[in-house]
């Protein structure tokens, strides 16, 4: 059997059909083409996988497909306006905050959502917040230093 | 997808179902769907990778979300996110409740996982359980068939088992006001993200100088969380400046029956649950361990 | 911009700038675009299924169930799996590993794939493969130390020797004033890339293409044809971006061939995507070791002798034995040393090489075992360490091509702040009364190269396209190659174009053994000056030219211009010598590789010092590492950022491996308990402190012509060593296991 899921990505109105018991990563890179949302685990356990649906922050492979009806996801391919990347994703270029950039967009994703609800956060709870969102490679302090760097000029502009 | 169709029993039941009403939500659980109350849990721990049979989304139905006061105390649906317990405005017995949402997982787990799914997933380390016991909750169920309630203690029988009957749902969870003040400690081989290894919630309310009530908790150590009965009642009475001396491991230890496992060796989880108990009272008795 | 700025030594401009990498727009966008995230016209979806036991044979599967369920459209078992040109129990060449590809029905670890789904959705594929619900004939598994087959290999590594060594241990142990025996154990782990083990791949006739993540691009190909009887030049293997490979993404595997087979056989491109859990069996890993140092130490505190023993566990069917001891060849003089191994056999999946293969698990037995010989000697780690500092390579007595480890000790101590270390351990506590010590390691790795080749073409327009096959898996290849090429052409490298990561390229050689950098840099530098070469003869030909009679040795290339090496008033732009010459291009290749010259009359070792702070709670034993400073001589850094991350990086694989990482097999079953990212724990963010790297300049003219020796693995080496050493400091426990168990510290807590 096949659902049809009306939801909202990135801001657009979208429509796809998906299985019920696909995930809404699945159908992010399967049937809309957004694979910025990596699958690392499948388990909920490394944050590769990380959006948010109505501004909640979510691993998009424990949440299933149809659960996205009539709610706004938000992934990383609607982080940079335009050509003009968001303060976040210019500082981690610039920190050297990432490296292979597996969980590049899911730490992204996650910095946002932080910011938006802490503007002005300690490391600590930058760590802790990023918690749920492995690096192999292992950026951890840069990224540390990336998420400050973008809260200061956010909190500026 | 939507349910109403279902209360006359006759559609046929969808794969995939998030009705808005308990009442409709109840007559599909009774043609047996699988409830689920924010999936965190639902592939990690679903043998099969199909998951085989209907779906019945709780997180749509009215009602089930949401922490009020009620004339019976508080009323914690059984669909609320963990992420909402956390930043909740509690009373400060709810402090360890509050402290142990912060540790369900990580944000992305905590901004979907909810109580009602931690607890009948009944993990031996849902950290849930330990603060909620020491809080006396009660849970609340509801079936076609009618509505009882049991305490949390009963509720959980074993590893991954409940007392959840066939076509049963639960609600919501309930704690008859509570005094003093509350506090949870998790124990972990990571700073975060971890599967406790053990875990200990108490809760104190001090009157006069003294401990008017003590509630323990341990979890992680044994099948189920348990309570700390001798423990509690050889604090109770106890002057404030007393009552982390008095925490000894034959008042915690005897209740575990620790485990061993991957995590932690038995005798560890032990000594540690001690550890963690003598912090917990020290820190809600005002005084440093 | 001017012209006329003196011309640097030896590099360009760009080389040594600390550039940001240029894949980061892509990658922060989420527009880069890797193996798994390609979905094309009519994909169909593979998935393995896997043993559950450890050793036995197949004795059934429910294929019919499997083969009715909705979607499936092809399940491959040994019974029905089409022939393959190269039996998978035969090894290809020095990389290529012993695999699964449905050959037989025999189990010989558990994760091992046994049958071969594939279907319309993932979702089919995956239930496909559990509806198989295999039967076996179970043997007992072999997964410990004491039920494995001790035997001695041939060769440890990749054909390594079994054992080097000079001088007499024994008499060396004999005439020591203090002498010490000290035994290690280091666990099983596993790469574990974020990105899982993906293949796509679509048949054109006997044209193949491949996307999939890979360090050694055109070898990769190679070894991949070899199974399927077509030239390597018919598989174009594409590889932009590596989700990580830290060594398990070189050689083909087992389920990659199936996949690839099945789209032959399918009509239909086919898409295999590992999950987090199959990758803990068929993809490698980092074996066990279990080690004994034997050292002798006379009254001044230097070694009189160090016998450094590995055993390393490999699989039942073929040979990876982790080169541990190695670690004890460079780094301490001694007049008596010996490094021997022999190995296990195991009922696990083969190992490999794990980011710092060797010298990861030899480096954290031996500088645990340097520290407990200071502390035998009375001595300050750093000191000891000193007094025993070799000045030459203690077996071959050649000289190093460079070493500034004094200076790494002396810069990383005093950033460190250790000169306030109390010699005793158990001596500091923080405000908050968790113990806390101070310990150190000697981080090293060797500088390999392999052969690599390039080239460079100079456009009409001034700018220039740079080719080599080269892997980005994280490290910075397309940045810091294409600051060396620019280089070498003189131009910014903006003005470079950089084709890299897939096959249609001139072979970059493998991105590993931190030697890629070096290779195919080397390559590309020789391929932009042979391109410049070229234009100067244009224009030293040219009597248009202001160049003309120069000759090509008389020219330097800057900023796109040539100018006369005597006379700098003498330059044209490469634009003008291009169109008058009436020439659309230019092009020069080039070529990298180990000048055997200069390996056979220097020690060529990349060197730094870690130092790590720890806090131990003292009543539940939990570790935390609260600081962490390395400082590294890793000859000449082309991207001070790039080079940053690696050590930082390879600095948390230390830590990871002191307090995290472990893959435990059941005893019974053989299988690995743990083998997800629940259970298998690496560090997250908050396990992380501060942390800093120290570059410590070195100017190596030996090494290779661009005096790089490698950044990427050489951070894990120190750090197991210096986490371990404070915890000792912190506690008086000395662990001889990794990762460091709370229960193991606990004792020495009460």
């Amino acid at each position: 059997m096949s659902v049809t899921v009306s939801t909202t990505v990135n801001g657009d109105s979208v429509d796809f059909v998906c299985a019920p018991d696909e995930t809404l990563l699945d159908a992010l890179r399967g049937r809309l083409g957004l694979t910025g949302a990596k699958e690392g685990c499948g388990t909920g356990d490394c944050g590769a996988c990380s959006v948010t649906l109505n501004g909640r922050l979510v691993c998009s492979c424990l949440v299933l497909a149809v659960e996205a009806e009539g709610q706004e996801i938000a992934t990383v391919e609607g982080m940079a306006a335009g050509e003009t990347l968001h303060p976040l994703q210019r500082a981690f270029i610039d920190h050297a905050a990432l490296q292979c950039g597996i969980c590049t967009p899911g730490i992204l994703v996650a910095a946002k959502a932080l910011l938006e609800k802490t503007p002005d956060p300690s490391d600590e709870e930058v760590r802790y917040w990023l918690a749920g969102n492995l690096c192999r490679c292992t950026g951890y302090d840069k990224i540390v230093r990336a998420v400050q760097a973008a809260a200061a000029e956010m909190r500026r502009a | 997808m939507y349910a109403n169709e279902y209360l006359t029993g006759e559609a046929e039941l969808a794969e995939y179902v998030r009705p808005r009403s308990l009442e409709e939500a109840l007559a599909i659980a009774g043609r047996g769907a699988k409830p689920l109350a924010g999936c965190t849990d639902l592939f990690p721990a679903t043998d099969r990778p199909a998951l085989g049979g209907a779906l019945l989304d709780l997180t749509g139905v009215e009602g089930l979300s949401g922490i009020t006061r009620t004339d019976r105390g508080w009323r914690i649906g059984a669909v609320t996110r963990w992420a909402e317990v956390a930043g909740a405005a509690l009373p400060p017995a709810f402090d360890g409740l509050r402290a142990a949402a912060r540790e369900v997982g990580a944000i992305q787990i905590q901004n979907a996982g909810t109580v009602g799914g931690n607890l009948c997933n009944a993990s031996p380390a849902a950290d849930g359980v330990p603060p909620l016991l020491t809080l006396d909750a009660r849970v609340e169920l509801a079936s076609a068939a009618g509505r009882r309630e049991m305490a949390l203690a009963e509720f959980v029988t074993g590893p991954r088992r409940t007392a959840l009957a066939e076509g049963e749902i639960l609600t919501a969870v309930i704690v008859p006001e509570p005094a003093g003040r509350g506090a949870f400690l998790k124990l972990g081989a990571r700073s975060s993200l971890v599967i406790s290894i053990v875990m200990a919630a108490g809760r104190i309310d001090v009157a006069g100088g003294r401990v008017a009530e003590a509630a323990f908790s341990v979890g992680a150590c044994s099948p189920v969380a348990v309570r700390l009965p001798a423990l509690e009642a050889a604090l109770a009475g106890l002057p404030v400046a007393e009552a982390a001396d008095r925490v000894e491991a034959g008042l915690v230890v005897p209740a575990l029956s620790a485990l061993s496992d991957l995590r932690a060796e038995a005798g560890y989880r032990a000594e540690a649950s001690v550890v963690l108990i003598r912090r917990l009272v020290a820190g809600l008795t005002g005084g440093a361990a | 911009m001017p012209d006329t700025l003196p011309f640097p030594p030896r590099m360009g401009s760009n080389a040594g700038q600390p550039l940001s990498r240029r894949d980061g727009p892509l990658k922060v966008t989420g527009a880069a675009t890797f193996a798994a995230d390609n979905h094309p016209e009519g994909m169909l979806y593979a998935v393995p299924a896997t043993a559950a036991i450890a050793r036995g044979r197949v004795t059934g599967m429910n294929v019919a169930a499997a083969r009715a369920h909705p979607g499936v459209v092809e399940v491959y078992t040994p019974a029905n799996r089409p022939p393959l040109m190269h039996d998978p129990d035969e090894k290809l060449g020095l990389f290529g590993m012993r695999m699964e590809a449905l050959q037989n029905d025999s189990v010989r670890y558990a994760g091992q794939p046994i049958a071969f789904v594939v279907a319309e959705t993932l979702e089919a594929a995956t239930e496909g493969a559990a509806l198989l619900a295999p039967e076996y004939a179970a043997e007992p598994a072999r997964v410990t130390a004491e039920t494995g087959e001790r035997y001695t290999p041939e060769r440890v590594g990749f054909g390594g020797p079994l054992s080097v060594g000079a001088g007499d241990i024994e008499a060396g142990l004999a005439a020591a004033a203090h002498r010490l025996e000290t035994r290690f154990e280091t666990p099983d782990q596993y790469h574990n890339a974020m990105e899982p083990h993906a293949l796509v791949a679509q048949w054109d006739g006997d044209k193949l293409t491949l996307d999939t993540p890979n360090q050694a691009i055109v070898m990769a190909c190679g070894l991949f044809a070899a199974y399927f009887g077509i030239p390597a030049e018919n598989i174009h293997l594409r590889s932009p971006f590596l989700g990580g490979g830290f060594g398990s993404k070189a050689v083909p595997t087992g389920a990659q061939i199936l996949t690839i087979l099945a789209a032959r056989e399918l009509g239909r491109p086919v898409k295999l995507a590992l999950t987090r859990q199959q990758m803990f069996g068929p993809v490698g890993h980092r074996a066990r070791t279990w080690q004994t140092l034997r050292m002798g130490l006379d009254g001044a505190g230097k070694l009189t002798a160090l016998h450094h023993h590995s055993t390393g566990a490999t699989s039942s069917f073929d040979d990876f034995i982790e080169p541990a001891a190695a670690a004890s060849r460079t780094l301490y003089a001694s007049p008596a040393i010996l490094t021997t191994h022999d190995g296990i056999r195991l009922d696990t999946g083969t190992p490999g090489a794990m980011r710092a293969p060797g010298e990861a698990s030899g480096s954290a037995a031996l500088e645990v075992a340097i520290d407990e010989a200071a502390e035998v000697c009375g001595m300050n780690p750093l000191a000891f360490r000193l007094a025993n500092y070799a000045e030459v390579e203690p077996i071959t007595g050649k000289p190093y091509s460079s070493k500034a480890l004094r200076e790494c000790y002396e810069a990383g101590a005093k950033a460190f702040g250790w000169a306030s270390r109390p010699l005793a351990p158990r001596q500091m506590r923080d405000e908050a009364g968790m113990l806390t010590g101070w310990g150190m390691g000697t981080a090293v790795f060797h500088c390999p190269m392999f052969p690599a080749s390039a080239e460079a073409v100079i456009r009409a327009d001034g700018t220039a396209v740079i080719r080599t096959s080269g892997a980005d898996m994280g490290q910075g290849a397309w940045t810091a190659l294409a600051q060396i090429g620019a280089a070498a052409l003189g131009l910014d490298p903006d003005q470079v174009e950089f084709e890299s990561g897939h096959s249609h390229l001139p072979d970059a050689g493998v991105a590993g053994g931190s030697g890629h950098t070096a290779s195919a840099g080397q390559a590309l530098h020789n391929a932009g000056e042979d391109a410049v070469a070229r234009l100067a003869e244009l224009a030293s030909t040219d009597p248009a030219s202001p160049l003309y009679g120069t000759g090509n040795a008389g020219v330097l290339a800057r900023r796109g211009r040539l100018y006369a090496r005597d006379d700098e008033s003498r330059s044209e732009s490469y634009a003008e010598i291009l169109a008058r010459a009436g020439k659309p291009q230019v092009e020069g290749t080039g070529k990298g590789a180990r000048d055997p010259a200069s390996a056979e009359t220097y020690a060529l070792q990349a060197h730094g010092a870690v130092f790590a702070e720890v806090k131990v709670d003292p009543e539940l034993g939990q570790m935390r590492v609260s600081r962490m400073i390395g400082a590294f001589a890793a000859g000449r850094i082309i991207n001070p950022k790039l080079a940053r991350s690696q050590y930082l990086g390879g600095m948390i694989w230390g830590l990871s491996f002191a307090l995290h990482e472990e893959a435990i097999h059941d005893r019974r079953t053989g299988r690995i308990v743990n083998a997800d990212f629940a259970g298998y724990h690496v560090p997250v963010n908050a396990d992380v402190p501060e942390m800093e790297a120290i570059m410590i300049h070195e100017d190596d003219p030996h090494v290779n012509v661009l005096g790089v020796k490698g950044v990427g693995e050489i951070g894990i080496t120190g750090s197991v060593g210096a986490v371990a050493n404070a915890i000792w400091h912190a506690t008086g426990f000395r662990p001889h296991r990794f990762p460091v168990r709370i229960e193991d510290v606990l004792p020495s807590l009460s």
